[in-house]
């Protein structure tokens, strides 16, 4: 799969590459270079053909349709897969919160309710497995 | 208080229907939690009509769970490390410093989104043949410059922090001989402009002084009485 993207990364660079040389030929034209323009153009067609080539081998590569707008806005899509990952660290303290705050809230109730009902939560406890003293 | 509470574990959540409506009260609950009917007035009284728990039905297990490091597991470490705290360029030219043209602009000014390529795909599926010589011949151009509407395109954006990324590149040898040849066109001309410029003003420069050394001697030869005098002259 990488081999596949770098060949395909490759010859979009070179179709690129061809662009910008025929920009540069067209840009002030001399008239000795139209057999190197139509060279360029006969380029231009072959690198769309080996473009086409490597399509097959890259229809499992999936990309997220919010990278296209960061591309669109002239933005790093690379500030993609970093919000994403800030998303999910902030996620990840939040779900981090909640687990702490309910195992405090477990042994807390636990130690309440030992207090309360001590032979229902032994029983309690025998079932769970839980043999260890209460904190 | 031990026989209230072995009562209540009768009805485990999983033995109730959810949702159940109080046989005592005939009254619409639709949401199923309120079993226990509370009545005040001069009698106050307390009516179990059923279980109420707070606990809703516990989700279906599933292998991966949050005590998985997901990260690891969909092999995002590297990513993460690379990019949680570090600042990531803004800018698309600083993803792909070799694209040529201003690329930092919206997609939707020059009509170049992705996003109207996925809304309106282009035609596709024929076959690509190279161009026969008739063809060929619709590509024969005039000599001389593109009109002035058409020469912005040629202008790459100037950027110092730009230019190094490029010498980078040139470094690690990744790019093909032929862009460094085009890009050494490119500064020749750039520098030939430059010249011609510089001499351009060297000429104006020269002829200014002529100028005014004609002025001087014109100012101080005895024809113009009314001239400056050498300390004025110098201040001025």
């Amino acid at each position: 799969m990488a081999s596949s993207l770098e060949n395909l990364e490759t010859q979009l660079e070179l179709f690129i590459e061809n662009v910008r040389q025929i920009r540069i030929i067209v840009g002030d034209f001399q008239p000795q270079g139209q057999n190197v323009l139509n060279q360029k153009i006969q380029a231009l067609v072959h690198g769309l053909q080996e473009v086409d080539k490597l399509k097959s081998q890259v229809q499992e590569v999936h990309v997220p349709l919010e990278v296209f707008d960061y591309i669109d806005q002239g933005r790093n899509p690379q500030l993609y897969t970093k919000d994403c990952i800030e998303k999910a660290l902030t996620k990840n303290e939040q779900v981090k919160g909640k687990i702490d705050a309910y195992r405090k809230f477990k042994a807390h109730l636990l130690v309440e309710l030992n207090s309360v009902f001590p032979n229902e939560l032994t029983k309690y406890r025998a079932i769970r497995g839980d043999e260890r003293p209460l904190t | 208080m031990a026989d209230q509470y072995r009562k209540v574990e009768q009805y485990s959540p999983k033995s109730s229907p959810r949702g159940a409506r109080s046989p005592v009260v005939s009254r619409q609950d639709s949401t199923g939690t309120l079993k226990t009917t509370i009545s005040l007035g001069k009698n106050p009284s307390i009516v179990h009509s059923g279980p109420f728990y707070l606990m809703k039905e516990p989700p279906g297990e599933s292998e991966l769970t949050g005590a998985t490091n997901l990260m690891a597991y969909y092999g995002l470490e590297h990513s993460y490390s690379k990019f949680s705290g570090k600042k990531v360029k803004e800018q698309l030219s600083s993803f792909l410093p070799n694209l040529p043209g201003m690329i930092d602009t919206p997609g939707h000014l020059d009509n170049s989104s992705l996003r109207s390529v996925i809304d309106k795909p282009p035609i596709g599926g024929k076959e690509l043949l190279p161009l026969t010589s008739v063809q060929l011949a619709g590509f024969r151009l005039h000599p001389g410059p593109l009109p002035e509407q058409y020469r912005y395109v040629n202008q790459a954006p100037q950027r110092k922090h730009k230019n190094k990324h490029k010498k980078h590149k040139h470094k690690a040898g990744e790019t093909p001989s032929q862009e460094t040849q085009v890009t050494e066109v490119g500064q020749d001309t750039h520098e030939k402009k430059h010249k011609k410029q510089k001499r351009h003003d060297e000429e104006k420069e020269r002829k200014k002084r002529k100028k005014e050394k004609k002025r001087k001697k014109q100012k101080h030869s005895p024809e113009h009485p009314g001239g400056l005098t050498p300390s004025q002259h110098s201040s001025g």
